[in-house]
């Protein structure tokens, strides 16, 4: 031993045992870190590859002529320049190949790259002017094949042809209205443009940027240099926010969000780690005394905590790395397993350096912070101490235990729990701040449950529906449908507009009908009132509308079908989650009113649907689309239109996944954390006390008594921690609730029972598997080894 | 105000000679200017006064539970001798040898230990103070169970970051008879053993000062008698004062002095050397 501070090896490597519960706490905080960061990460990398996925990998676009463009493109911190121009992008200008519209593209062969949701199936990019490629839907409805001619019919009246030369994959907007893509070569679009139509040429050009460039600034540059006004440059928010590249003011507000919740997680863990050295230092008081007698000044002391503490480091630290990046990556496999086609980017084994670098860094950090409280209080020990031979490792109480109310041996863990104020309020606050913590973020499950659509179980896969809200669709249609192969489930809705006079205002009501199914899956919007009223065809439900909700049982007189019919409002549904039908010009300001199918006959004389929802197997192949397509053009007429979105399904859900994933994951970690902090208190305490309980044995108390004792102690801290939790966590949980969803859905907060329920349950686990320990100790103690010590 | 002390001479011409008297605070320099003495140079004088209580007092609690521990004890010892301290429990011996420690403070009184004010330095002054001057030995060892009969030896050589030198560790080791034990831990050892390693520790960094709280208590009368032997032998062959506590007045009997307290007074009985 050449130093001082070689001791704190020494005593590492002899009290294993001792230091495993702070060695534990240190693993658990870095783990808990590696881990959240490691989600985040993980999230950011799934929304990346949905981010490129649907807006592309492009950073910035600069509507620029040609001249300009060059200039971009010669700036050093440039990587990759692309041309875009397009036309028709809203099919209503009279860009028609055999009489559909079609959006036209023209692009350079390079920005394929930037945007890898436009996939050539077959063929190759064109060449020349007068070459194209064509998208999926318009093969297929065309029959045409690679290298056949097709003809363009421009707004002028004016034919011009082109060679096929590939086809590539519908994009998700195209496959979700149906639409006709046409991608020409730059020549060939400006060839088109100029002639066509004489406008200004203009073309986007889309940029991505070198790595490490603060794109901003580039943008910034770029933009003052060649006087661009602000509507000619665009900056891809999505992805620049995922490289933490934005000035978007919301993505800001997430990362001071993310940041926050690194900080409670780290504040947390201090909370943790010092508690469980508190209590070692408050084991070896005497030892620190002793130390101070031999000449350690009070510097030495915090020292001699403080390298114990990143003694422990050396192996907590890595282990707590460790369980954090294999559950990163069993998090990952989940994903993977529940969106093969979505996450098969995402690296399996991948391991997250910034997530790991934080693990680390915040690891030590806290360990540190952690440690300076209780090496204080070990650098405050009096040398006194150690010569007075009173060095006692429980505080001298300051008054007796109560036993009106519980027996002794409970009264005696009751005032274990509560004798010590400082001590009493730092665990019981620990405990309250992992029950508001819980509280505060089941709301972000409530919000994602609400906010992603096609996580709900009525979000159709294709719809077909009529542009005039006509409803040409047979019903019988969706019976026969419900029998083909791969289709789940086939729903209809009929749809009528009408004005009619409410609260002495004339207001426009949309009228839809619902079959048994949508009643059953609106059950879980009903805000008030009675849903089998209206699904037996006795009223109508109302749907909550921000300028005030129409209540149950209020008469509307409605002006349908020649007569006026009174309907009568069964109840209320906070949300109705079907966008067709809904009158973008109206927006929100529309009442909606849903009615059983027969009452919809009745009133309004129509029979069939506007809009015919079908939900498919995952495994559904597109041919059989095809199929269902053909069969309802065949009962409903070609001016059907079809709209699939399974692509855009499958996207949203991806996120609704990882988002999932990731708060699903805080909360599980919220909970471990009260969980592993009422075993670590508990634990603590009891070996604080250990000479104590070995007093007691020896003068008569059982075990069974000493197990009580313990459990009064434990259940003192829970209960009072569950108490204040709940008085701060509860108006939390409502507030949040407020915010996020009321404002948005209308659906009022109600006590968060079911997530009550789970911390509760969590944390009386935690306090039945706290006390076996303890227990198992003392039954195994020796008495006269505990007494004969002091 | 001038306080006198006693220096002695350590010429090899006129060995224990008495050479002058001076003012105990003052430094070497100041008594040379002072008190002119050719015969006697800066390096042949030492200090022969090693402890000096002034009017020490120190009471505890409030109001009706207040407790003299200490009432204005004074008293002096000189280097190399050997003083007891007697008394019934609770009379305030222990607190007596906390305060001449620099453990405790006092409530009044000064604390003088090789010329230095004890309680006019800052704690930290004061750690350091007492690691390089005193030593202290106590009833139950408080040895530091993970470390072995050396390391715990030179424990507060490491603590003044110094360097522990072969010999010295060597020359305590067979002083005290624990060669063969020397990597033995204290679990392992007797009673009478492990005083013997705090006695090791305590005198490890040549203190001038060696306080010792009933450094016998816990031993039998065979070991205690080593012991006494061991505590008395340093102070001969160290030249280094040592001031024990002790309920055992036979232990007390083969001291140079004797300081009985009875209720917060000292007062001196003599004893062997005297």
């Amino acid at each position: 031993m050449k130093h001082y501070l070689e001791l704190t090896a020494i005593f590492a490597g002899q009290h294993k045992r001792q230091t495993r519960m702070t060695r534990l706490c240190i693993v658990l905080a870095v783990f808990l870190v590696t881990v959240i960061f490691g989600m985040a990460d993980m999230e950011m990398r799934s929304q990346m590859i949905q981010a490129v996925k649907s807006d592309g990998s492009w950073h910035a676009g600069f509507v620029a002529d040609a001249r300009q463009g060059a200039l971009i493109g010669a700036r050093p911190e440039v990587e990759q320049i692309a041309r875009y121009g397009a036309v028709n992008y809203r099919l209503q200008d009279g860009y028609r190949i055999e009489g559909v519209e079609t959006c036209i593209c023209g692009l350079d062969r390079n920005l394929l790259e930037m945007f890898p949701d436009v996939t050539i199936l077959e063929g190759s990019f064109p060449g020349q002017p007068d070459e194209a490629m064509l998208n999926e839907t318009a093969k297929s409805r065309l029959g045409l094949q690679v290298g056949d001619l097709v003809s363009l019919t421009v707004p002028q009246g004016i034919s011009r042809q082109y060679k096929i030369t590939g086809i590539t994959k519908d994009t998700i907007l195209e496959a979700e209205h149906d639409a006709f893509g046409m991608l020409l070569t730059v020549e060939g679009y400006d060839a088109l443009h100029t002639k066509e139509t004489g406008a200004e040429q203009e073309m986007v050009y889309y940029v991505t940027f070198r790595s490490f460039c603060n794109i901003q600034k580039a943008v910034g540059d770029i933009t003052a240099q060649l006087g661009f006004a602000p509507e000619q440059v665009r900056q891809n928010v999505k992805v620049l926010a995922l490289m933490f590249q934005s000035g978007d003011s919301y993505l800001i507000q997430f990362y001071f969000v993310a940041a926050i919740l690194a900080v409670l997680v780290a504040v947390a863990g201090i909370f943790m780690i010092a508690a469980s050295m508190n209590s070692s230092i408050a084991r070896r008081t005497e030892f620190f005394g002793m130390l101070r007698c031999l000449g350690a000044t009070q510097k030495q002391v915090v020292r001699f905590v403080k390298k114990e503490a990143l003694l422990w480091c050396r192996s907590a630290v890595p282990a707590g790395v460790l369980a954090g990046v294999v559950v990163v990556w069993l998090l990952c496999g989940m994903l993977r397993f529940l969106s093969p086609g979505l996450f098969e980017g995402m690296p399996v084994f991948g391991v997250s350096i910034p997530s790991i670098a934080v693990g680390i860094l915040l690891g030590i950090v806290t360990v540190l912070l952690a440690a300076g409280a209780p090496a204080r209080k070990a650098a405050g020990v009096s040398p006194l101490t150690a010569v007075s031979g009173n060095a006692g490792t429980v505080q001298a109480a300051k008054r007796a235990a109560d036993t009106r109310f519980f027996k002794v041996d409970t009264a005696l863990g009751v005032h274990h729990a509560s004798g010590s104020k400082k001590n009493y309020m730092l665990v019981t606050g620990s405990f309250a701040f992992s029950i508001i913590l819980f509280l505060a973020f089941s709301t972000a499950v409530d919000f994602m449950h609400r906010a992603i659509t096609p996580l709900r179980p009525q979000a159709p896969d294709l719809y077909a529906y009529d542009g005039g809200y006509a409803n040409v669709i047979p019903t019988e249609l969706a019976g026969t449908l419900r029998d083909r192969p791969g289709v789940r489930r086939v729903f209809g809705r009929g749809y009528v507009q009408v004005t009619a006079p409410l609260d002495g205002q004339e207001t426009d009501f949309t009228i839809l009908s619902y079959d048994a199914q949508q009643f059953k899956w609106a059950k879980r919007d009903l805000l008030e009132g009675d849903l089998a009223e209206a699904a037996d065809g006795k009223g109508v439900l109302a749907a909550w509308r921000e300028k005030g909700q129409i209540p149950a049982g209020s008469k509307i007189m409605l002006p349908l079908g020649g007569s006026v019919a009174e309907v009568t409002v069964a109840g209320t549904l906070g949300d109705v989650p079907f966008s067709y039908g809904r009158n973008p010009n109206i927006g929100s300001s529309e009442t909606l009113l849903i009615c059983s199918e027969e009452l919809f006959q009745s009133l309004t004389g129509e029979r069939g649907y506007a809009v015919l929802d079908l939900q498919v197997e995952p495994d559904i192949t597109d041919a059989e689309v095809a199929q269902i397509r053909k069969e309802i053009e065949q009962a409903c007429g070609a001016g059907i239109s079809f709209s699939d979105k399974r692509l855009s399904n499958r996207e949203v859900k991806g996120a609704g996944y990882s988002m999932a994933v990731f708060l699903y994951g805080f909360l599980i970690i919220i909970a471990l954390l009260a969980f592993f902090n009422i075993i670590n208190c508990i634990a603590m305490s009891v070996s604080a006390r250990m000479r104590e309980y070995g007093a007691m044995r020896a003068i008569g108390m059982s075990d069974s008594q000493l197990v009580r004792m313990i459990v009064g102690e434990a259940l003192s801290y829970t209960v009072s921690g569950v108490f204040f939790g709940c008085i701060i966590g509860l108006p939390l949980n409502r507030m949040l609730f407020h915010q996020l969803v009321t404002s948005r859905w209308g659906e009022q907060w109600q006590m968060p029972l079911r997530e009550l329920v789970v911390i509760v349950v969590v944390m009386g686990v935690a306090v039945w598997l706290a006390v076996q320990g303890p227990a198992r100790r003392i039954r195994q103690m020796i008495v006269v080894d505990m007494v004969g010590t002091g | 105000m001038k306080r006198t002390a006693a220096y002695r001479c350590v010429s090899r011409d006129s060995p224990g000679r008495k050479v002058l008297v001076v003012c105990f605070s003052c430094t070497y320099k100041k008594q040379h200017e002072e008190y002119p003495l050719q015969s006697v140079t800066e390096r042949q004088v030492i200090v022969l006064e090693i402890v000096r209580v002034e009017n020490l007092s120190k009471t505890y609690g409030k109001g009706e539970a207040r407790v003299a521990a200490l009432k204005n004890v004074s008293f002096s010892m000189e280097r190399g001798q050997f003083g007891a301290v007697v008394g019934a429990s609770g009379s305030g011996k222990s607190t007596l040898l906390n305060c001449v420690g620099g453990l405790d403070r006092a409530d009044a009184g000064k604390v003088f230990i090789s010329g230095r004010d004890l309680f006019g330095m800052d704690e930290n002054e004061r750690t350091v103070f007492r690691r390089q001057n005193i030593g202290f030995i106590f009833q139950s060892f408080h040895l530091i169970q993970e470390l072995n009969v050396e390391q715990n030896i030179v424990f507060p050589l490491l603590l003044d970051y110094r360097k522990p030198e072969r010999e010295r560790v060597e020359e305590i080791l067979e002083v005290l008879g624990l060669e063969n034990r020397r990597k033995h831990l204290p679990g392992q050892l007797s009673g009478g053993q492990q005083q013997r390693v705090a006695i090791g520790r305590a005198l490890i960094m040549r203190p001038a000062l060696v306080l010792a709280d009933e450094p016998t208590g816990n031993l039998d009368s065979r070991n205690s008698q080593d012991v006494m032997d061991l505590l008395c032998s340093a102070a001969r062959h160290y030249q280094q004062t040592v001031l024990m506590i002790t309920h055992n007045r036979d232990l007390a009997s083969s001291a140079d002095r004797v300081f009985q307290v009875t209720d917060g007074v000292v007062c001196e009985l003599g004893g062997e050397g005297r």
